[in-house]
């Protein structure tokens, strides 16, 4: 865990002393100092390609040349199954900053903070992936005072504790899966997993976050107990924020807007489908281009899709029943949505034919 | 908030002068008790701290004995007392036995843990199998870069290794963390709390009376190679054996090669000529094992464990 590293605490420490000494006016320039350094240590000759990603962000008109590499290096990394530091963050983060600006959702960038935010380390190991025009303000205004460095130290605690004391033993449960046996065990083990990956990924935004937070930078939220979420789309709301919000701004929506274009405006339940299914087949693929998690963000566009459906064709009478929203029917809604994540993290964590042979197990089809 | 974190600072201080003294005393009971010594889980994290304990107590009042091999001589579903060395501890009471074998160890592994612990332990018992050493051992052992070479290891990130011996200077829970969790635990606390999550629940329930081992065929014993060779080191396996012999040799220890055999048809001329160019320091025994003692054709039962140790400790005891 690079978190835990003596050469990252260094570096980190380095940067908190500089960012506490310096007028606030170099603040940026001291997060980008640091930055390079931690890419330096961590990545070595990477570091110029961040470097030349975001020297072509910055200047508009090479920014389509930034877009297209930025793609392309993440598609090669991620073919590669070997991405180097981050990258998977940053390209986002870049590709954000290049549509915005074309948007006009932001209007100027400078490069010292463009810099800020490409190098920004805490937020570069396990996102969350920040938004320019909020990490900007939040430098700006950041204090690096003592409640902000306490707080900032209990969250770093809380996600260390969440990842060691929780993640790091339900893990172990993980390795089971290779003489898993019995529909029972079977189940544990996905429930474990289920568990585990959430403590894990959430702990790794807690430190960042906590980092943050000692400089007196907030950075977004990136969980918010997703699996007391009571249907599936409010578990994407719920579930790796930052990304979930990403791709509804930059793949869901410009998706849905072209496609009410075309003839299928006639078909908005289609519209919803086909967008639903094209961003969660981009969110699979940001994970990883192999099948099991093209599979699994499939599978969650294929659930709000179906949710999305139901939600649009269940009769006036029945939405409106006060039985509908009852206490009873949200906690069978928390239940089942728990259940249908859990099931979709099977191809997730194992090899695809595993996979196949842990649900064949779990739903005692097994030979 | 500057209060609180002063406070925190004084706690984590004022704890930490405790460390060294703790650890002292956790780590005598773990490694000089009565009690079976064998890994918790047969996984590398708690070599390393045997290593350092090992190497940081050279004086010693029991003759100790060290065990190296793979899940065989760990004891792969047996208790820690019905392995091999457990037995053999039993037969020596005169001797701390050390039951340091891990799933899957190679003679590679034994070698280098060997050098590191040579001058802190009397007798070494390895078993012959495989030749690499596990890729995590420079993370968890003090490596010589020749070794590194030879072995095909990295080496471990020089200047983190660096920053952490600084730091643990001054910080003893820092340093100690690793040793502490061995002397408590056996392994490391997540592996200790994942293997006995149910123990709370098997305790409320009455003791289920054990599963009998299978009734044995068959004896186990052991012999001298039968045919006179010449000392070869065509492999890498054979080298490392020769050079492990040449260590105990130069630091006047002694070292047992164990070579199980499954059948009767081993040609073993090497072995005899080894014997003979390394004697009294290392010596190769070869343990006949017939399958029928075994619950799997490989992994002994406690019956065969015990034979085998009987018959190393008769060895042992022979002029």
């Amino acid at each position: 865990m690079i978190f835990t590293e003596l050469r990252f605490v260094a570096l980190f420490l380095g940067c908190w002393i500089s960012f506490y000494l310096v007028p606030r006016k170099y603040r940026p320039a001291v997060l980008t100092f640091w930055g390079a350094a931690f890419y330096l240590v961590y990545a070595g000759p990477f570091s110029a390609v961040v470097l030349a990603l975001a020297l072509l962000t910055f200047f508009r008109r090479m920014s389509w040349i930034a877009a297209i590499a930025t793609v392309a290096l993440l598609a090669y990394f991620k073919l590669s199954l070997l991405v180097p530091l981050g990258f998977s963050y940053l390209a986002f983060e870049l590709l954000h900053v290049i549509l915005e600006r074309r948007r006009g959702g932001i209007e100027s960038v400078s490069l010292g903070d463009l810099l800020a935010f490409v190098f920004f380390a805490p937020a570069r190991i396990a996102g969350p992936i920040k938004r320019y025009p909020q990490f900007v303000a939040a430098v700006r205004d950041a204090e690096p005072s003592s409640e902000n460095v306490y707080a900032g130290l209990l969250r770093i605690l809380f996600g260390l504790s969440k990842k060691f004391f929780l993640a790091d033993i339900l893990s172990q449960t993980l390795a089971e899966s290779a003489w898993v046996a019995s529909t029972m065990h079977a189940w544990v083990i996905v429930f474990a997993y289920s568990l585990q990956i959430w403590l894990d990924f959430s702990a790794y935004s807690d430190i960042a976050i906590g980092l943050g937070r000692t400089l007196g930078i907030v950075l977004p939220e990136n969980f918010r107990a997703p699996y007391l979420a009571k249907n599936i789309r409010e578990f994407w709301e719920r579930w790796h924020i930052t990304l979930s919000q990403w791709v509804r701004d930059y793949v869901f929506t410009p998706a849905g807007r072209w496609l009410f274009g075309t003839r299928l405006r006639r078909l908005p339940i289609a519209i919803a489908v086909i967008s639903y299914l094209l961003t969660f087949t981009i969110v699979g693929a940001w994970h990883g281009l192999t099948p099991g998690f093209l599979l699994w963000g499939v599978y969650h566009g294929a659930l709000l899709s179906l949710y999305h459906v139901v939600r649009v064709k269940t009769p006036g009478w029945i939405a409106d029943h006060p039985w509908y929203d009852s206490r009873a029917v949200r906690l069978a809604g928390v239940a089942f949505t728990f259940l249908c994540v859990t099931i979709g993290w099977v191809p997730f964590m194992l090899p695809l034919p595993k996979a196949a042979r842990m649900l064949a197990l779990m739903f005692g089809i097994h030979r | 908030m500057k209060r609180r974190l002063v406070l925190i600072l004084f706690w984590l201080i004022a704890i930490d002068q405790a460390v060294p003294f703790l650890l002292e005393r956790l780590e005598r009971r773990h490694y000089e008790g009565t009690s079976a010594f064998r890994f918790e889980n047969s996984d590398l994290f708690a070599l390393g701290p045997l290593v350092q304990y090992l190497r940081d107590h050279p004086q010693h009042a029991h003759r100790r004995v060290v065990f190296f091999g793979n899940s065989m001589l760990f004891g792969y579903f047996l208790k820690p007392e019905e392995a091999v060395p457990a037995q053999l501890q039993k037969l020596q009471p005169d001797a701390r036995v050390y039951n340091a074998a891990v799933n899957g160890q190679e003679l590679g592994t034994s070698y280098l843990v060997a050098k590191d612990i040579i001058d802190s332990v009397d007798v070494l018992y390895v078993q012959i199998v495989g030749a690499h050493a596990n890729p995590l051992l420079p993370s968890l052992i003090p490596v010589e870069d020749s070794d590194l070479r030879r072995f095909d290891l990295d080496a471990p990130k020089r200047v983190e290794t660096r920053m952490e011996s600084w730091l643990g200077r001054v910080w003893h829970l820092y340093a100690d963390n690793y040793r502490l969790q061995a002397a408590l635990f056996g392994t490391s606390t997540r592996v200790f709390v994942y293997m006995h999550k149910k123990d709370p629940l098997n305790a409320l329930r009455l003791a289920h009376p054990r599963e009998a081992w299978p009734a044995i065929q068959g004896e186990v014993s052991l012999r001298a190679p039968r045919k006179p060779g010449r000392v070869s080191d065509w492999n890498e396996q054979l080298r490392i054996k020769n050079d492990l012999a040449a260590l105990a040799r130069a630091h006047h220890k002694r070292v047992v090669f164990l070579e199980f055999e499954w059948t009767n048809n081993a040609t073993d001329g090497e072995d005899a000529a080894f014997n003979a160019a390394y004697a009294p320091y290392a010596e190769t025994i070869i343990v006949h094992v017939p399958p029928a003692l075994t619950f799997d054709g490989q992994h002994l039962v406690p019956a065969s464990s015990a034979a085998v140790a009987a018959a190393l400790a008769k060895h042992e005891a022979a002029p």
